[in-house]
């Protein structure tokens, strides 16, 4: 057991340090137009893959450098340090094509999606289909050589700004629902695709919805078999929710740090309960850090991302809920009038974590399944 | 970085799990029944008694690792006997001392010390004083160790606790409690070894805390285990109870405090000698308060899952309740803990 760097790790993670301090533009986070914004993150993503950062724990043959997912865990951990702008997310989309595609996919998606000249999203949700994904309506039907999609997706993250889509769309109305899924690669821009960005409690326009109306995907765009789309999805989902997001953990350290000074600013500090509460969100983020890393130490002796990525999901949907209560408890009426800019705005964004990506609920059904409980 | 066991500490587990599966109750009529001293001689055989002793070279012979994992499996096992408080407290107080040969005495199980702990059993008693004083997880010890000033720093003392101690029906079940209300004169107390430097104390902190946490891990892990492994036979309404969702998130809920107690306290064993004696203090303070805020809740949660044979004395689940109530309190709950953490964050003490 050992939760230091080795060698090689320390070495990585200095040269990574000194490179992002030479890199990061100035000012990136200060941008308030959205637009801006993401051209801003497109472009990181560009300049990461330039200097070989990007789709690190790939294997060589498909444009990665065959290294230790640990390596994608200490740039995700300095990014949130030196509050460098957010990773690109090519992990999940990039394992889903790996792992299903044909050759002649993978040598066509692959490298685009690792340089970052394509951005992807995942069409998986739909309106009547949230946490029970797999009764998703929206279809596929084989004509010749084409498949024509109807239907509407939602919770598309990223939706408005992606070039390409990750689908899931029913191909066969005729078996159990797990069973008649397949998934596609398409383009966004094709005809009969509408694109609507929905906005959050917040005020931000967060994620998307997206209307496919008669759209025309050739054949050679499906990933997988037909109807493997169910366990392609959860393949995705379970990279996704797992411990290589180690990122939020630095971003939560960065914000209870924000929120330590609003306590002392406020002249907060000498309360016993202030004091404990702080503590508490400190136990609470080295606790999600320390169950992470234990997970990342089985994802590198060989184990898949399984169920216990749940445990995580939920430590963290905790931890950050608790941080935005604890910043509102001690701001008071200042977060509800205005006067603190901004923390309503984190407060809104912390809610959703507990439903993206498997909701709390899922989460523990998901736990219960994994204790081998009763169906 | 590799978050894991080691084979060889795998197998330890393994060594660990197998003593307390023999040692430990399966109901609480089985604490008068278990042979005590037979499970106390299968520990020193093994060397499980002997982490905290030092080698040739001065370092412990099993690190903070090896203590959680036997620690825990321990307490999973509800095992009835000193191990803490002899094994582990009093015998890295001995071995930081110099007192060797008195820790090596302790490690071969042939006599047994307790500590001292003070009124509120937040921390080793300092003596000579006033208030009552409990030797804790004292079973078969004639004495427990606590600390006296002396002009080179805290001194390990030894108090005998054969006159003036009696014994307490404390909480836990398992472990055995003794108090003294009178004072305690300078003339019961003898020296051992030499003073302790502060770092020796944070040192001795950071395992102490880690170990009690690694002992409350294994009472929720079995905890939970059991309370599932009820739900998948006990039937009502002609199904089994653990295919209601409420009762699966229950066990969801328990099972996931419990690894997350889990994770800090690893971290904290790997910390205790590893890491500068102040990051390790403050790791096992971490660990120490995530098991003490989890800790109440999950087990009263599996007596909810128990439903009513749960909350009877004859069933098992109270058990591992009052020892996971006790090491909850024992040196520190987690306001305690929370406090002294915010010294260090907010006020760089």
């Amino acid at each position: 057991m050992d939760y230091r760097d080795t060698p090689e790790e320390a070495e990585f993670r200095a040269v990574l340090r000194q490179w992002l301090s030479a890199t990061i533009p100035a000012g990136w986070d200060k941008i308030d137009d959205e637009e801006e914004a993401v051209e801003l993150r497109k472009e990181w993503h560009r300049t990461l893959y330039r200097a070989g950062y990007v789709g690190m724990s790939w294997p060589v043959e498909y444009g990665g450098r065959g290294l230790s997912p640990v390596y994608d865990a200490i740039l995700n951990e300095e990014s949130g340090n030196m509050n460098a702008p957010s990773l690109p997310s090519v992990g999940y989309i990039g394992r889903a094509i790996f792992t299903y595609a044909s050759e002649e996919q993978k040598r066509r998606f692959l490298p685009p999606l690792l340089s970052g000249e394509v951005s992807w999203c995942q069409g998986f949700s739909e309106p009547e289909a949230g946490s029970d994904l797999a009764s998703l309506r929206t279809t596929a039907r084989l004509e010749g050589d084409h498949y024509v999609v109807n239907g509407q997706k939602m919770w598309t993250s990223g939706g408005q700004y992606a070039d390409w889509c990750l689908l899931l769309a029913r191909t066969d109305p005729d078996v159990p629902k797990h069973k008649g899924i397949s998934a596609f690669l398409v383009a966004l821009n094709e005809p009969g695709v509408t694109v609507r960005p929905i906005v959050i409690a917040s005020g931000e326009a967060e994620t998307a919805e997206v209307f496919w109306d008669d759209v025309r995907i050739p054949e050679e765009q499906r990933l997988g078999a037909p109807g493997e789309g169910w366990r392609i999805a959860m393949t995705t989902v379970a990279y996704e929710r797992g411990p290589a997001d180690i990122g939020f953990i630095a971003a939560y350290r960065r914000t209870l740090r924000k929120v330590e000074r609003l306590a002392t600013e406020r002249g907060l500090l000498e309360q016993p309960e202030t004091r404990k509460a702080l503590a508490r969100a400190y136990v609470r983020g080295e606790v999600l850090r320390l169950n992470c890393m234990e997970q990342l130490s089985l994802r590198v002796s060989g184990r898949a991302p399984g169920s216990e990525g749940s445990v995580a999901k939920l430590l963290w949907a905790e931890a950050e809920q608790s941080l935005q209560h604890l910043a509102m408890d001690i701001l008071g009426a200042d977060e509800l009038t205005g006067v603190a800019d901004g923390w309503l705005s984190s407060y809104f964004t912390s809610r959703p974590v507990s439903v993206y990506g498997g909701s709390a609920q899922i989460q523990k059904n998901i736990i219960a399944r994994m204790l081998d409980m009763p169906r | 970085m590799l978050a894991l066991l080691s084979d060889e500490q795998q197998m330890l587990k393994e060594v660990a799990v197998q003593i307390a599966g023999s040692a430990g109750p399966a109901n609480p009529s089985d604490l008068h029944t278990r042979d005590r001293a037979a499970a106390w001689q299968s520990l020193a055989q093994s060397g499980l008694l002997a982490l905290r002793t030092r080698d040739d070279e001065g370092r412990p012979v099993g690190s903070g690792v090896e203590v959680a994992v036997v620690a825990e499996a321990l307490g999973a096992g509800l095992v009835p006997v000193p191990y803490l408080g002899s094994a582990i407290l009093a015998t890295e107080l001995l071995a930081l001392a110099g007192a060797h040969d008195e820790a090596e005495a302790l490690a071969q199980g042939v006599s047994r010390t307790g500590v001292l702990l003070d009124r509120d059993l937040s921390a080793l008693a300092r003596v000579p004083g006033d208030g009552p004083t409990y030797g804790w997880d004292v079973d078969g010890a004639a004495a427990a160790l606590a600390l006296t000033d002396s002009p080179d720093g805290p001194q390990v003392v030894r108090v005998s606790l054969e006159t003036g101690f009696v014994p307490v029906a404390g909480a836990d079940l398992t472990r055995t409690l003794v108090r003294s209300d009178g004072p305690i004169g300078a003339a019961h107390l003898t020296p051992v070894g030499r003073p302790l430097s502060p770092e020796d104390l944070q040192r001795w902190e950071a395992l102490t805390l880690t170990a009690i946490s690694a002992d409350a891990v294994g009472v929720m892990r079995a905890a939970v285990a059991r309370a599932v492994a009820y739900a998948k036979e006990r039937v009502q309404y002609g199904v089994l109870i653990g295919s209601f969702q409420a009762v699966q998130h229950m066990c969801a809920e328990a099972y996931v405090s419990a690894e997350s107690a889990a994770s800090a306290t690893n971290y904290a064993a790997w910390a205790v000698d590893e890491l500068d004696p102040t990051e390790a203090l403050m790791a096992a303070r971490t660990a120490k308060a995530q098991c003490a805020a989890v800790a109440r809740d999950v087990t009263e949660t599996v007596m909810q899952v128990f439903g009513g044979i749960g909350q009877t004395y004859e069933h098992i689940a109270h058990v591992h309740t009052r020892r996971a109530l006790t090491d909850r309190q024992v040196f520190g709950d987690e306001g305690t803990q929370l406090l002294r953490i915010a010294d260090v964050r907010l006020t760089g003490e």
